[in-house]
This record gives C-alpha cells, structure tokens and sequence, in this order.
C-alpha cells in the first residue's frame, strides 16, 4: 500500500516545514500543523488508541517478566504467581500479577541497537538511525492513520517525553505534543490575555494572514496559521490536562507517584479521543545498584499500569487502547561488581495489553540463564508490525522519503499472529 | 586499638556470591560471613598463618594464605545483609533479604553435614585453558566436607528486605529495619519486638543503630524512587526507644531552611552532596556521645559524618571512599572510626581530627572497584576483617 498522494509529504516541503517550525520553538510543539479545522469531531468509541509506557533507560526482564530464581543470573529478588496459572513473574508488581490475564508478555526480544541513544530511536520508530532519513515515531504513524484533523486536543502527546525524532518524514502535522514530568501544559500554551481581546486580536491576525496568503502561496503562511488555529483550539480544551480534581478519586487505583498521576492523564487524553500518548518514567538505566533502584521503580510503576488497565477497562476504552509497555534495551545477565546490570538487546522482554491483543499470555522464552532467546525470537521491526497490526494499521504501507519507498515496519517484519486477539 | 604496620593476615575464599557480611565470633580466631546467596560460614583460623610461598619468577607477591570453613549455618533464604554478635561471643543474628533476622549458636551441635565449594571462580580461571579430562577435573573436584548448623529462632514481624541491623553493647536489645520503613526493636532475651514504628511512607531504611545503652535509635531512611530531577526523599533522625518519640532531625539540623520536597535545584545538590545515595551505614561510638554515619549507593566521594549526640551537630566529615561507603564502625577506645568502601579499601581515620592514619586493601583495578561490603573489628582490638564482593574474606593484623 501508498500513502494517498495527497498526503505524501515531499522533501522540498518538508524542508520548508522544518524551517517555519524552526524559526519559532511555539510552533514547533503543535500537532495538526498542516490540519486546521475549527471544531473537533465527537470521540466516535471505536476508534483504536494507543498508551505507550516508555521505561527510559531500559528496565530489567529480570526483574520483571523473566526471573531466573536460582540461576546465577538470577538476582536478588523472588517470583510471585499471578491470576495466570503457571505465569509467574517479580515480587515486585503484585499488582500487575493481578492482572496478568489482561498482558501479553514477550519474553523474546532481540533487537539491534544496544546504546541509548540508538535504542531510543529504534524502539520509537522501529528502525536504525540513518543518514539522510527522519524516521517518524510510533505516535507520529498513529497520529496519521487515526488521528482527527482539526481536533481540539493534538494527536500525539508525550508526557515526560524521551527521544526526539518526532514526526519524521511525516512532516511537522504529526509532531508531538510536549508535556513536562508533572503533566504540565508548556507555558506558552495559555494566554495571558482575557478572551474578548483575545479574540479580536485573533481576527486582526487572520485578516492580515488571509491578506498576505493571497499573494503568497508559500507553504510556512499557512503553516503559521494553522498553529495559531491549533494554539486557539487547545484553549478550549484545557481542562483534560488539569488532573487534581479527579486525582483524589483515582489516587488509590493509580498510587501516590508522579507516574501514576501521568497515567491518569493519559487515561483522560485517550478518553478525550487523542489516539497516541507516550508516559515517561526515567532512571532505569541501573549499571550501579540495580536491585534497590528497581525495589524503587517498580512499585509506583506497576501499580500504575495496573490502575490504568483497570480503568481503562471500567470506562469500556481497554477493548480499544492498546497499552504498551517497553524500554529501549534489556539489561545483562550478568551482575557486575557495582551491583548493576548494563545493556543488553539480544534477549529481553516487552508487555501488550488492551486493544487488539490477547491477555493472559506469554510468548517467547529465554535459555536457562537469559542469556539468549530459546524460541519465538521477536524483532523490533516484529513488534511495531505487530503493534500496528493491532491498531488497525497496515504495517506494509509506504511512504517515501525522496522517491525511497519507506514501509512503517521495516522490509521482512512479521506481525507475531499469536498476540493478536 | 593499636595501630602499627599493618599486615594482611589471611585471605580466605569465598566465592560462589558476593560476601555481604562478616563479625568475629568471641575472639580473633573464629569469623563468620555471609553472602547474596544466603549463605553463612564459620571459619576457625589457627593461631599462625603459614607464611606464603613465593615461587621462583614469580613478580608478585604470593597472596595471603587462605583456611576453609568449618561450619555453614543453614536457613536464609535470599542474601544476607548483615551479620552481628552478641558478647557472649558465640551468639551470632543475622538479617537477610528473606525478611527474617535469625538468632545463631554457632557453637551449637551440627545437625549434618556438607560437601561444599567455595573456590569455583578459581577453579574456573585454572580450568580456562584446560580441554577434556583435565578440565573436568578441575572443575568437579571434590569441595570441602564441613558441619551444618540450623538456626536456633527467628525473629519475624518484617514483610520486607531486612536491609539494616544494630545491638546495644550488653546485646540485649536488637534494632531491624527494612525496605517498607519499618523498624523494630528487639528485646533478644525475650526474644520479641518491644517497640516498633514506620518511616515516610515509600523510604526504606538503609541504616540502623543502637546507642551502647539501648536507649536511643538512629535510623536513616532513603528513598529510591524517583525519576530524574527527583530530590531523593531521605531522613536521619534519633529516636527515644522507651516511648517512640522522635529526639533529634539531624538532617532539618543541618538543612533548618531546606524544604527537600520543594526546593530549588542548586538547594538540591547541597542536599545531595550531603545524603548522598543514602546514609547506607551508622555506628554510635563506644561512650554513645558521637555517631558515625556513611555516604553511600555509588556517589563521588562517599564521606564519614561524625555527630555529637546530645546536639546532633556535625563535627565533621572525614575518610573518603571513592564510589561511596559501606560500613562504618567505631574503635572500642572510640579514639578511630574504621569505614570500608567501593574502592576496595578500609580507612582508618582518628576522630578527634579526622586525619587518616591508615589505609587496609589496594585499590582494584578498572574503573569500577570491588566493594568491601563490610568490616567488623575483632574483640581485643588488634584484628580487622573485610567482606570482599570479589569473593574473599580478608583479615589484617593492625601491628605487625
């Protein structure tokens, strides 16, 4: 399949693309750049969305989903059984050992880029960094197939982002929208200025704009407006990101952490229709004290993703959200004498929940001691094939960058059928 | 305690886990260690080490002589974290990660026996260029037969990795922490728990002492979760142990303006430089008017601070274990405070200035040290022992 042509973004304007967004750091944070509509479609309730929770650093399938008690590989802590029978995995989410009968775990990951930077890149895109080619991000592929033009909210948000490829070739329409740690809104994203001047001045500024379109046809006019439209769309909408209200509610479910506060807001974004939200949490990267910084880790995590799951799943949205869960690397079997674990890509573990996937399973094994896949290797270009498969898209479909020819999953991915519902 | 020349006596083998843990048991001659695996052997040095052989075209000097075990106490389950022992000498309590503290009699009469290996990283190097029959040899050779001991109570009422443990000086009272913030105080006659209270809510408590009268406790809580930019949730406090209450804040002493929930970066790193990764160890002195405590987790430098009691002033901040320390212990006169650290080293430095009169161990090479993951001092003062995650228990003799 191709990208209509319509929507083939060639390089001449995304060049001019980079350039107008360059030239302000605003406009460079919208979504919907190209797309400006004044009022937002109603949420239509089967539309896929997509949570990716992105464990920065590269959490432990160790200490996670692939224990090897026992073993000298094995680490420090125990397994736990969950609501699978014979599924058993770290003491340290009890939680989402309740919830293991909504998981598919991948316990066969073997990916190509073994460093941050790389691996960061390739699990958001699902390819290798090249020279001369901007691949776009996960949610950027998401916010084109299942986003809304002219939406209200923009089409893929990241809350305590990690990496910076964004939107690609996919030109500046799908760039993500930026929140900080806590959920916060970028301060340049309210205005100071009380709504009837507001308005006014808005429509001095479209008069202008229309009076200059008309005599020039250059792509960075219009993109100008568009992100003011979006800007002045969003006002509308501000209240999805204010969160206290409702936290009190929701904070048993979720724990008392700043991740479990992402997730709620998460859980309000795709409820509000938004079809891509990344949720950070950093400091994974446990070369020094990896035990205790996992003992730290884990539990707020866990705890959140479980609450997400459940209510995701209360609100009738899990059928159609799927949740991910990963980090860029795995870490080593072996322990090294700072008491830590480095990167490790050849054999490690992934999660899928929701939407498009079946629960309660494993896939994949690690050998004895975790140091290789024993079956079911799954490769990154497998895993965004199978991801996008499970929201509906079609991995296969091209787009060029130049005249090259560019699938969304690479060349030779296989979509892994056993985890699709 | 004496120090003159010091000389590293013994080098006994443990490998296999990391040692985590070590005490002398009554005298200089019995040591006990424990390690990640659970693990607990005795050991029964003669009164002379045999001189080491050096072989002809050997560069280096000959390693210190090594001694096997003699007994393995068996019951924990996951790692030992740290190991004490009552002054009657053969009384030896033990917390692990398996959330239990265990009472010892290592003199009590074996329950079985063993066949154990305690060199296998040795015997791996030795086998590495070896094929066949002979690599074979090496490496299924017989271990040491030695006694097994079971353990004589446990003390249960934690849920959660036992990470810090702590006695009075007469060993009546225990102290115990663990990774959910909660602290018990043990009454070991009566083998219960006295009193009890809870930290902030997700600290764990890295560090755990008595005071000699077993009328104050020091506790140090640390908080690992965080994303980054977090300011680490972190607390040093003293304790009345008869009622619970709280006595001194000695970290709002020495931060009195300093909100660690919400601060500044710059107030941040002041903080951080001081707390570290965790105050991961504590000591109170002898005449319980001072208290030692160790800059640990993998930190730049990690320091001793050294607190009067009465007024929790810091007097000051002495040693300086690159990569941080692990433990930390008074001399018995209270004249050295002894720390051991992520350098592979122990330092030995004098209270009264802080000047550092001796250093044990060399520093390993690579970027990264092993640790000495602890030390205890031996009863009559003139022996040190070491737990070396390289696999290693080291005793030094403080004169030669």
């Amino acid at each position: 399949m191709r990208c209509p042509g319509h929507e083939h973004v060639s390089r001449r304007a995304l060049l001019k693309g980079t350039l107008a967004t360059a030239a302000g750091g605003a406009v460079m944070n919208w979504g919907n750049l190209f797309q400006s509509r004044a009022t937002a479609a109603e949420v239509e309730r089967g539309q896929k969305r997509c949570i990716l929770l992105w464990m920065n650093g590269g959490a432990s399938q160790f200490e996670t989903f692939d224990m090897k008690v026992g073993r000298p590989t094995g680490g420090l802590f125990r397994e736990i059984s969950t609501n699978v029978p014979g599924t058993r995995v770290c003491e340290l989410m009890p939680t989402i050992a309740q919830n293991m009968d909504k998981l598919a775990v991948i316990r066969s990951m073997r990916t190509s880029q073994v460093d941050h930077p790389g691996g960061i890149h390739l699990m958001h895109t699902g390819y290798s960094e090249a020279a001369g080619i901007r691949f776009p991000e996960m949610g950027a592929v998401v916010a084109k197939y299942l986003g809304r033009d002219g939406s209200d909210l923009p089409n893929f948000i990241k809350i305590f982002p990690h990496g910076n490829t964004g939107s690609g070739f996919l030109g500046p329409m799908y760039q993500p929208f930026t929140l900080s740690p806590e959920g916060n809104l970028p301060t340049f994203s309210r205005s100071n200025l009380n709504p009837e001047i507001e308005s006014r001045r808005s429509e001095l500024r479209s008069f202008v704009e229309e009076q200059y379109a008309r005599q020039h046809k250059a792509e960075t006019a219009r993109m100008h407006r568009e992100a003011y439209e979006a800007a002045r769309r969003l006002q509308n909408v501000q209240a999805v990101f204010h969160i206290d209200d409702e936290w009190e509610k929701y904070r048993d479910l979720y724990g008392d952490s700043a991740f479990g506060r992402r997730c709620l807001l998460a859980r309000r974004l795709v409820e509000e229709g938004v079809p891509f939200v990344e949720v950070g949490q950093s400091s994974y990267d446990s070369h020094a004290d990896n035990f205790v910084w996992h003992r730290g880790l884990l539990p707020p995590m866990e705890r959140a993703w479980a609450g997400l799951l459940n209510d995701l799943e209360q609100r009738g949205l899990l059928e159609h959200t799927l949740v991910v869960w990963m980090g860029e690397i795995g870490r080593t079997p072996s322990i090294n004498n700072r008491s830590g674990r480095d990167h490790y890509v050849r054999s490690w573990s992934t999660a899928l929940a929701g939407g498009g996937v079946k629960g309660g399973l494993v896939y994949g094994e690690s050998d004895e001691d975790g140091i290789d896949v024993k079956d079911n290797p799954v490769t990154e270009g497998d895993f965004f094939a199978t991801i996008y498969q499970a929201l509906g898209i079609d991995p296969a479909v091209e787009h060029y960058n130049g005249v090259r020819p560019i699938p969304i999953a690479p060349f030779g991915s296989k979509v892994v059928q056993d985890l699709l519902a | 305690m004496e120090i003159n020349n010091p000389r590293h006596l013994w080098q006994l083998k443990f490998e296999g886990e990391w040692p985590t843990s070590v005490a002398f048991l009554g005298d200089r001659r019995r040591i006990a260690a424990g390690n990640r695996a659970g693990q607990i052997f005795v050991w029964e040095l003669p009164e002379t080490p045999p001189v080491p052989v050096k072989h002809e075209n050997e560069e280096k000097e000959p390693a210190p002589p090594d001694c096997p075990p003699v007994r393995r106490l068996d019951g924990h389950a996951n790692s030992v974290t740290h190991l004490v022992c009552a002054p009657d000498g053969k009384t030896l309590i033990s917390s692990s990660l398996d959330r239990s503290v265990r009472l010892w009699d290592a003199e009590a009469v074996p329950t079985g026996t063993a066949e154990v290996v305690l060199d296998s990283q040795d015997r791996q190097r030795r086998a590495r260029n070896k094929s066949g029959e002979e690599k074979d040899a090496i490496l299924n050779a017989p271990g040491q037969t030695l006694e097994t001991v079971e353990c004589l109570h446990v003390l249960e009422g934690h849920r959660d990795w036992v990470s810090s443990l702590g006695m009075n000086r007469d060993g009546k009272r225990l102290i115990s922490g663990d990774l959910s913030s909660n602290v018990i105080v043990w009454d070991l006659d009566g083998r219960e728990a006295v009193f009890n209270w809870t930290g902030q809510a997700w600290n764990g408590i890295v560090a755990a002492a008595l005071s000699p009268d077993g009328q104050t406790a020091l506790v140090s809580e640390y908080c690992y979760k965080r994303d980054d930019f977090d300011i680490p949730a972190a607390a040093l406090k003293l304790w009345n142990v008869a009622d619970g209450s709280e006595k001194l804040d000695l970290l709002k002493l020495q931060f009195p303006k300093l909100d660690a929930g919400a601060t500044s970066y710059g107030a941040a790193q002041v903080w951080r430089k001081f707390v570290a990764n965790g105050l991961i160890a504590a000591d109170f002195s002898p005449d319980g008017r001072l208290l030692a405590v160790g800059q640990g987790g993998e930190t730049d430098i990690g320091q001793v601070h050294i607190f009067e009691v009465e007024t929790g002033k810091l007097l000051r901040s002495v040693s300086g274990h690159r990569y941080g320390v692990c433990d930390v212990m008074f001399s018995a006169d209270g004249r050295y405070v002894l720390s051991s650290g992520r350098d592979t080293q122990v330092r030995i430095c004098q209270v009264s200035d802080g000047k550092e009169i001796t250093v044990l161990g060399k520093e390993r090479g690579g970027q990264f040290k092993d640790w000495l993951h602890a030390i205890d001092i031996s009863p009559d003062q003139r022996y040190v022992a070491a737990a070396d995650i390289a696999g290693m228990v080291h005793v030094w003799q403080l004169q030669s």
